[in-house]
């Protein structure tokens, strides 16, 4: 895992606004005025975030958050 | 402005607020808290009190100013003369422990984890419909809906199955003690008392051998290396039980009271449909959510609506109130499972909605939102939906009924029917 480069991402297509991951994970997550998320980082850079990224995937009710290997960035 | 506003508004005595009346139906006075006092200053009981939706919202999403009212055994409020569950998650406030606190447990009742659970949750609701459905009646507080939501929670936490009926009663007794006090308080004492060490050596156990269930995660979890003490975990293990299990079960008994009694004229809509139990779930929670009030401190002085509320007091957000509010809702008074300016599919802990409508607030909001909403709403939906099919022509068996009470709305509410006794037909 540590070698590979992992991008943190939000489909707002799939975003129904919950708020769980800037609510859960403040680190990565920002709540903007509309209640959308943005993200603070782009890819986790310490253990911690690595987590806090698997668990801002498991508690967003719609699937919207992914964390895995991108060719085209 | 119609003729009738220029009537000069009654002064509220703050003791409006201990009366019985007040418990019974606090609705006529949240309106004149509402209209003529947004922001109350009670001086009898040393707090402040917000009433208005928008107010309400602003005062949950901005937790920095309003912060969780910390614990305080000589503190003003109600919630500090009773201290019975030990310390728990709910104490902590803004601290980075909350936090933490709150994801070791929130993941379990959201997203994948929830969606897991569920074939266990709908097997938990007909085991226990089993017990009633050929008997032609049932009473549905006690025979069902202070039940289900602590068997589901008993199976989450990783308690033996055999157990449950034992489980229960323990949580009747502690429920009954919170909330009417006097004699049913020492008995719940008891049965805490009997819990804690039924609890004891199960903790110890996952201690030494940790599963994948709740009581595990809970045991296991660390921060900064640190685990929960055992008192720790039992707080947090009977703070599931009263949020996560009296809530969803007062819910369940509130969504049939509705239809039966407030609504019987849309239940066959609900029978045929089953998919609207959302929609009553959702109408339920701003109509007479089973939560009415929130407790907050303030972090610094608070100019609302040309009063000042000053730097550390205590506030009280009715959110009873602001779901009632007729500047957000029209016909606010009106049960309508159908209504078009509610936002009628699960909630947000952002309160906002792509459909931008507004949601109610019985989950309250922001980063104190309720933790277990999605499953509350789900297995609500779950019960609700076998209970119908399992008793067909449901209908009350008494045709006056008490009506939705709480025994003190201080205490946050709990408002539900203290009975609710249905006939039906065999299927």
């Amino acid at each position: 895992m540590a070698d590979s480069v992992r991008w943190l991402r939000i489909d707002f297509d799939k975003c129904i606004k919950a708020g769980e991951c800037y609510y859960n994970h403040p680190e990565l997550f920002r709540r903007t005025d509309s209640g959308y998320p943005a993200l603070r980082i782009r890819r986790a850079a310490t253990p911690a975030q690595f987590r806090e990224a698997q668990e801002a995937m498991e508690v967003c009710p719609s699937r919207a958050i992914s964390y895995e290997d991108d060719s085209t960035d | 402005m119609p003729a009738t506003a220029a009537t000069v508004s009654r002064p509220i005595d703050p003791r409006e607020f201990d009366a019985v009346d007040f418990q019974r139906d606090p609705f006529p006075l949240y309106r004149r808290l509402r209209d003529d006092h947004p922001v109350f200053h009670d001086r009898f009981h040393n707090r402040w009190i917000l009433s208005r939706y928008q107010d309400i919202e602003a005062a949950f999403q901005d937790s920095q100013s309003f912060d969780r009212a910390v614990y305080d055994p000589n503190g003003p409020y109600e919630f500090g003369r009773r201290h019975i569950f030990g310390p728990n998650i709910l104490e902590y406030g803004n601290s980075p422990q909350h936090r933490w606190m709150r994801n070791v447990v929130a993941g379990q009742f959201v997203g994948e984890r929830l969606d897991a659970f569920l074939p266990i949750i709908d097997r938990i609701a007909r085991e226990v419909i089993a017990t009633f459905e050929r008997d032609c009646e049932v009473e549905l507080v006690s025979q069902f809906s202070s039940q289900f939501p602590i068997r589901v929670i008993s199976n989450m936490l990783g308690l033996p199955r055999e157990d449950e009926a034992m489980f229960v009663g323990w949580y009747q007794a502690l429920i009954a003690g919170l909330g009417f006090g006097g004699e049913h308080l020492a008995r719940g004492l008891v049965a805490r008392n009997e819990m804690w060490d039924y609890i004891d050596p199960l903790i110890e156990q996952r201690r030494r051998s940790p599963g994948d269930d709740l009581l595990s995660r809970i045991t296991i979890a660390e921060l900064d290396g640190k685990r929960l003490e055992t008192k720790e975990i039992k707080g947090f293990v009977a703070l599931l039980l009263a949020a996560g299990g009296d809530t969803t079960d007062k819910a369940i008994a509130n969504m049939w009271y509705h239809m039966i009694y407030t609504r019987p004229d849309v239940f066959p809509q609900v029978l045929a449909d089953p998919e609207l139990w959302g929609n009553v779930f959702t109408e339920m929670m701003r109509y007479d959510a089973v939560v009415h009030a929130q407790f907050r401190q303030t972090t610094r002085e608070i100019p609302l609506h040309g009063e000042v509320i000053p730097r550390g007091a205590g506030v009280i957000l009715y959110l009873g109130a602001g779901n009632r509010d007729e500047r957000v809702f029209r016909d606010p008074d009106v049960f309508d499972i159908h209504r078009d300016d509610l936002h009628m599919g699960r909630e947000n802990r952002s309160g906002k909605y792509k459909d931008g409508k507004p949601g109610h607030l019985g989950f309250g909001m922001g980063p104190h939102f309720c933790m277990g909403y999605a499953m509350a709403r789900q297995e609500a939906s779950i019960a609700c939906g076998h209970l119908a099919h399992a008793m067909k022509n449901a209908r009350p068996k008494f045709a006056a009924h008490e009506g939705i009470t709480s025994p003190s709305i201080d205490s946050g509410g709990f408002r539900s029917p203290r009975e609710l006794w249905i006939e039906f037909d065999v299927r």
